[in-house]
Parts: C-alpha cells; sequence; structure tokens
C-alpha cells in the first residue's frame, strides 16, 4: 500500500512537472508558429496583391476598348506580364454580347512553358464557360471570387486557382468576367521554404477545403500540433503542423532523467517496504494498529534516510574541505533533510525543513531532494538553483506543504560563499568567534510561485566552519517545556575543533539539556570546515578583499607568499603588488559604489613560466582597459592627475585583459617569469 | 620641518591607497607654501602605488604654478622604476 502511494506521489510529480514544461514549451511553439504563418501570409500577399491591382487595371483597360474586341488580347498579353506566376488570362463575355461573334467569345492569352504567348479564342459547346465557377460566380454575384483550385484543360493544361472580376460596361451593366489562372507551384515553395522545427509542414487550403499545398508524402500524422491562419482576401487556410515529440524534445530528456531518479528512489523503497512486509508477515497473529503505525513511520524514516549522503568523512581524500552530518530521528518522522556534493572543485550543499511530518512530509523531502539534484547538475548559482526549485514546487503544491530551505555554493579555492535562503533559519558561522550568519530571510520553497530570491555572499576564511541545522536543534525541550536556543546551540560549539567533534558536542549539549523530556522532532546538522585552499595540488592562490580601501595592505601579504613560495625577487614582487594594488583599487572606485557590500576575488595561478591573475567582482560594469592610456612624456602643465593605475598595469604586466561574464567584473593580467 | 624656506616632509613605509588619503590630509595644504622649496624625502619610503603619486604631481603642479620648487629625495631603486614607468623622473627634481 505505501510503496503504492509513493509511487502515484513520484509519478504524479512527474507528470504535473512534465505538464507545466510542455505548457511553455506549447505557448512557445504557438507563438512561433503564429509568427511564421504571419510572415508567410505576407509573402502569399505580396504575390497575389500585385496581380488583384493589376486585374482591376485591365479591367478599366477592356472597358475603355469594348468596342475593339481584336485588341483585347494585348491586354491580357500585359495582364500577363505583371506577374510571372500568371498561366494565363481571359474575358469571357456574356451570350451574344458580340454578336458577330456568336453565343460565346472568349478571348485567351496562355503562357506556354517556353515562356512565349498564345493567343486563343475560346468558348464552345465542349467549352461552355457560362458553367465554370469563374465566370458563372462572379457574373451571379457582382464580386471577385477566388476560385477552388483545379485542373484547367483547356489553356495552361496545369493545376490552377482564378481570379475573377464581373465586368461592366459604361453603364454598370455586365458585360462578362475577366479572369487571371495562378499556377501553385510557387505556393508550394514558399511554404516549404521554412523550417520551425525538424519535420514540421505547412499546408494550404482552399476556402472549399480542397488541399492546395499538400503535406508531404513523408510526414507523421498522429502526435501533431496544429496552427491555421485564415489569408483574408483568398479566405485559404493555412496551417502550420509540428509533430509533439520536436516540440517536447527537451521536456523529454528532462522527464526521462527524473524518471531515472524517481526510479531508483522507487527500487529502494521497494526494497524498505519488501522488508517491512516480511515483518510484517511474521508479526501477522499479533498485529495491532500501533505496529501498524509504527510500520508506517519506519518506511517514511526509510525513505528519509535513504535521501541523504550517510558517509563521513565523504571527501577522505580532500584536504580542503571536511563535513559532518546527521538527522537524528525523533518518534515522529520529520521532513528533514540536507545534501551535498563537489562539482569543478565547488561544494554545493543544502539544509531543508518540509512542513508537516509523517510519511507526506518524508515524500516532499525526496522530491525536494531530487530536484535539488537535477537543478543544481547544471547549475551553479544558489539563487537559480533555489528558485527553479521553488517554481516546481509551488506549481505542483496542491497539498499546500512548504520547505525552508537553504543553499550554498563554496568556491574550494576562495573560500567564496554564494547562498541563497529560502526561508530556512540563518547557519552559525564559527571563525574567530561564533556568530550568526547574516542571511535574508525569504519565503520558504512552494509558497509563491514567482517569489524573486535573493542571492548573497560571503567570505569563509580557512579554518572557519559553518554549522547549517533544522528547527529541530533550537527547539528542543525539556521536561520544564524550555527550549534549547540558539544561545546553547553557539555555546556548545568551539571553532577550533573539527566537524565530527563538534556535532558530537552540540548533540551532548542537547541531550543533557533535554534529559528525559520525550523528543518531539528530529535533530539534523550538516557542519562544514573550510581548511583553506590545498597548496600541494592546487597552483591557485587566492584571496578575497571587502570593498573597504582599508583592506589593500592585505594584498601586500598575499603577493608576499607567492613570491617566498615561487622565489620571487623583491622588486618583481613590489611591481606585481602594485599592479594588483591599482587593479583593486579600481574595483573599489569604479565598479563598486562607495560603501556598499561588495567582495573581490582575486586568484592567481602559478604557472611554470607565468603567473596569472584574474580579479573579479559582482559591481556594475565596469572596464579599465578602456580607459585611454597616459602620455608620460607629456609637460607637466599637460599631464593630468589620473589615469596612473592602469597605466603602471599596463607597463608591469605582459597581457591584460577583461570580459564581463555571469554578471561579473573579470580582469586577468599575465605576467611572465 | 621648515628651515629658510626649505620645507621638509618625509615619509615612510608604505604610500597605499589605504594610507594615501592620510598623506594627502598631511601634504596637500602646503599647496599654500608652494612658492618655496619643498623636500619629500624618500629615504625610508618602500612602497608607493598611484594615489601616492597623485599626491606628488599635485603638489608639483602647484609649485610650478607659484615658482617654487619640490625635490624628492633619496628613492630607493623600486621606487625609481616606478617614476620611470609613469615619466614622473622628468617631472621632479630627484636628489640621491
Amino acid at each position: 500500500m505505501m510503496i503504492l502511494v509513493a509511487a502515484l506521489m513520484l509519478a504524479a510529480t512527474s507528470v504535473i512537472q512534465g505538464y507545466y514544461a510542455r505548457r511553455g514549451l506549447l505557448s512557445e511553439a504557438e507563438q512561433r508558429a503564429q509568427r511564421e504563418l504571419t510572415i508567410t501570409q505576407l509573402r502569399i500577399e505580396n504575390v497575389t496583391g500585385p496581380i488583384e491591382s493589376a486585374l482591376v487595371n485591365t479591367v478599366w483597360m477592356v472597358q475603355m476598348n469594348l468596342s475593339n474586341p481584336d485588341t483585347l488580347q494585348t491586354l491580357l498579353r500585359n495582364l500577363l506580364d505583371s506577374s510571372p506566376v500568371l498561366a494565363d488570362a481571359a474575358i469571357g463575355f456574356i451570350p451574344d454580347y458580340y454578336p458577330e461573334k456568336g453565343y460565346w467569345y472568349e478571348p485567351v492569352v496562355a503562357r506556354r512553358p517556353n515562356g512565349e504567348y498564345e493567343e486563343m479564342i475560346l468558348g464552345s459547346t465542349s467549352h461552355d464557360y457560362f458553367k465554370l465557377d469563374w465566370y458563372e460566380i462572379p457574373a451571379r454575384t457582382g464580386e471577385k471570387y477566388w476560385s477552388e483550385p483545379y485542373f484547367d484543360e483547356s489553356a495552361g493544361r496545369t493545376t490552377v486557382v482564378s481570379y475573377g472580376i464581373p465586368l461592366k460596361d459604361g453603364e454598370g451593366k455586365l458585360v462578362g468576367v475577366i479572369s487571371a489562372d495562378l499556377t501553385l507551384e510557387w505556393l508550394s515553395e514558399l511554404l516549404h521554404d521554412f523550417q520551425l522545427y525538424p519535420n514540421t509542414y505547412c499546408t494550404l487550403e482552399s476556402a472549399g477545403g480542397q488541399m492546395i499545398v499538400s503535406p508531404p508524402a513523408e510526414r507523421v500524422d498522429n502526435k501533431t500540433v496544429k496552427y491555421s491562419m485564415q489569408l483574408e482576401n483568398t479566405g485559404w487556410d493555412m496551417s502550420i503542423v509540428i509533430p509533439r515529440n520536436e516540440i517536447f524534445k527537451t521536456v523529454n530528456r528532462l522527464s526521462l532523467m527524473l524518471g531515472f531518479l524517481q526510479l531508483m528512489g522507487l527500487m529502494l523503497l521497494g526494497m524498505i517496504a519488501f522488508k517491512s512486509v516480511k515483518d510484517q508477515s511474521k508479526l501477522e497473529n499479533v498485529r495491532s494498529k500501533k505496529d501498524k503505525i509504527d510500520n508506517e513511520l519506519r518506511i517514511a524514516r526509510g525513505i528519509q534516510m535513504s535521501m541523504v549522503p550517510k558517509q563521513f568523512p565523504p571527501f577522505p581524500e580532500r584536504k580542503d574541505v571536511d563535513l559532518s552530518a546527521t538527522i537524528v530521528p525523533a518518534r515522529e518522522v520529520g521532513g528533514d533533510l540536507y545534501d551535498f556534493f563537489i562539482r569543478n572543485d565547488k561544494l554545493f550543499f543544502c539544509i531543508g525543513d518540509v512542513s508537516g511530518k509523517g510519511v507526506p512530509a518524508a515524500l516532499v523531502m525526496a522530491v525536494t531532494r531530487s530536484l535539488f539534484r537535477s537543478v543544481s547538475a547544471h547549475e551553479k548559482s544558489p539563487q537559480r538553483i533555489v528558485s527553479s526549485m521553488n517554481e516546481s514546487m509551488a506549481e505542483m503544491n496542491d497539498s499546500n506543504m512548504f520547505v525552508t530551505f537553504f543553499c550554498g555554493v563554496l568556491n574550494l579555492y576562495s573560500g567564496h560563499l554564494h547562498f541563497c535562503n529560502a526561508g530556512h533559519n540563518a547557519p552559525i558561522l564559527l571563525s574567530d568567534s561564533v556568530e550568526r550568519l547574516s542571511v535574508l530571510p525569504n519565503l520558504p520553497l512552494g509558497v509563491m510561485p514567482e517569489m524573486q530570491y535573493v542571492e548573497e555572499d560571503c567570505y569563509l576564511p580557512a579554518g572557519s566552519s559553518l554549522l547549517l541545522y533544522t528547527d529541530g536543534i533550537t527547539e528542543a525541550e525539556n521536561t520544564s517545556r524550555e527550549q534549547f536556543g540558539e544561545r546553547r546551540t553557539m555555546e556548545a560549539l568551539d571553532p577550533s575543533l573539527g566537524v565530527k567533534e563538534n556535532q558530537d558536542r552540540l548533540l551532548a549539549c542537547i541531550d543533557e539539556f533535554v534529559g528525559n523530556a520525550e523528543r518531539s522532532d528530529d535533530l539534523t546538522m550538516l557542519i562544514i570546515k573550510y581548511l583553506g585552499a590545498d597548496k600541494s595540488t592546487e597552483t591557485r592562490r587566492s584571496l578575497v578583499l571587502r570593498n573597504d580601501i582599508q583592506q589593500i595592505p592585505l594584498l601586500a601579504e598575499y603577493i608576499l607568499a607567492i613570491a617566498e613560495e615561487r622565489h620571487l625577487g623583491r622588486s618583481l614582487a613590489m611591481n606585481l603588488n602594485l599592479a594588483l594594488e591599482e587593479a583593486v583599487t579600481n574595483v573599489m572606485l569604479y565598479a563598486y559604489p562607495k560603501d556598499t557590500e561588495g567582495l573581490i576575488d582575486i586568484e592567481a595561478e602559478l604557472k611554470d613560466n607565468a603567473i596569472v591573475f584574474n580579479i573579479s567582482d559582482g559591481g556594475k560594469p565596469f572596464d579599465p582597459t578602456h580607459a585611454p592610456d597616459v602620455d608620460t612624456t607629456k609637460s607637466l602643465e599637460e599631464r593630468k592627475i589620473g589615469g596612473l593605475g592602469i597605466h603602471l598595469v599596463r607597463k608591469i604586466m605582459d597581457e591584460v585583459r577583461y570580459t564581463r561574464k555571469d554578471g561579473r567584473n573579470i580582469l586577468t593580467m599575465i605576467k611572465n617569469i | 620641518m621648515e628651515n629658510n624656506a626649505v620645507i621638509t616632509v618625509e615619509l615612510t613605509g608604505r604610500l597605499d591607497t589605504a594610507a594615501a588619503q592620510e598623506v594627502s590630509d598631511k601634504i596637500l595644504p602646503l599647496q599654500d607654501k608652494a612658492d618655496k622649496t619643498i623636500v619629500l624625502d624618500c629615504s625610508q619610503l618602500n612602497y608607493i602605488s598611484s594615489s601616492g603619486l597623485r599626491i606628488f604631481l599635485a603638489l608639483r603642479k602647484a609649485s610650478a604654478v607659484k615658482g617654487g620648487k619640490v625635490i624628492v629625495k633619496s628613492i630607493n631603486d623600486d621606487i625609481r622604476t616606478v617614476f620611470m614607468m609613469t615619466g614622473f623622473l622628468n617631472l621632479f627634481d630627484i636628489e640621491a
């Protein structure tokens, strides 16, 4: 039963997720198709428009020359000259209009395949144009008319549509119909001339439902989406047909990935359920309601514990970071979670607390963790990770459950930490002192779909630790219903200790405090200790400065350490110090507005024959290389006070480049050694 | 130190951007006395960045207007390099 519920919920999650992603792609496809239709409509009208006006002009010319029936074919020739898509043109006169010409009189000019014009006089019992649509309908209604497509046997011997206009004499009396036949090949070419999505095609249907441009022979017939538009003058229906799988290609790939993740989760669940079913069958005879509840709790607990990393230390080979984490279960299962992984020397981590308890909370927790993994797999900004998770969770949130969540990405060379909070309690930073990290609250995940999450950043000095925890810790109660609280939490921690020691100390303090009182909520914590870049393998040396001129002297120490390590001479070290100071001062003066908070990342990559410095900041766009160079040969009177900084950078460094990437200024300076 | 219309200012340590504000507050008032000879004694100065050079230049400009003199005394080789890179060697009287 449980496994079924779990499977259903996971399936529902992916269905809903897929549904919204599909809806978005579908509306994009519709917009693209409508735009394409409008463009194609204009291109068709570019051809038909001039024909209509040429025909109107011809009608007028014919009216002037009704008394000279033998000159009319010249006018029809002129009409054919006006557009290459015209196959032929004809004037069908009313019966006996020219008594000397007989009952039928139809002068025709047709374009032959070699381009020459052929003049004919048609109209006979075998070619009774009075019964043909192009004549009959305009003659009867007195209106212009676009015919249905038909095979023209008499003149052009090709499939055409006719455009007919009633012809009247000077007194407004109907004397005949002038008609031009349009070939249709150009329409096929025009409509096949675009590729919106692969395997997309376009069709054109006459007002009467005949195909003017047919779908291609090889096509996908089922599972397509069709967007249509009616052309104003001709009444033709133009449609774009797109195979659904082309529109949904991206989301299908994503579903596949998520599906795989969920399948793994379900298999785990299955194992747990199987085990508990075995347990249950053993107890069948004495099974009580209490046992059943316990079993459900065990399953929920199983789900929860199967989703979090449990191997500690998780990265024994790394010298730059250590982590420890635990969930100490209470009797009732909560929806706490934590997760972490390292990619490209960045530690991605998160902690979260699902509102509510029991199996539903455990399942939401499992979904949250899967989402974190799938979103962070291709995203490195905590703000975008959190926002993307929130979109998915808010859209499918029918049960009104929400998750407080904190997500961070720690650069393991520099200690630069980017984080984004979604309503979770602020982590505690253990460096020189123990204090709460300054964090914006924002709203929990799943509350508001359009929530704008704010990303923040800070610098973790080497040797500092970060404690992330859920409110089970601070709200643990003793027998007199007093809460453990943040102050006791902070007092239990010692910045000089390792992650496991701090974790054990905190748990012991809580244990002692709570005593015999019932534990009502899970105790969940994640402790990260940043030990500084691993200098034995790492060729990069980094420094993070706050936007404060008084931080400048730190550059001297930083360069000194590099100079000693690389045996650089004192003069070279001073020059590097100078160039770095000038570059950093520029950031402080121009990229960050005065008195705003901001960090400046300085990274030096030590290569065999060069040092590459990268200075990056999150300030407004500022390109120091753009400034004109100072002319040092100018006289004292002409010398300007400013511009010396970048001049020195250019003089000292062998290469200086600026780029703006991901909202950051990056200045690269290379010094050959 | 004021002596026979010669004002001597001794600069010590590092004149970087962080120190420039304080140094500037002390030296720029000398612009009013730029008709005299001002000696910037750099024998104990071991670092200077553009923020410091700007102070030197401002003082030098004022002395040119008022007909005084700015002598930069006893710069070490590193600072001489910085003066060279910025063309300051041509703008100042450099004394050993």
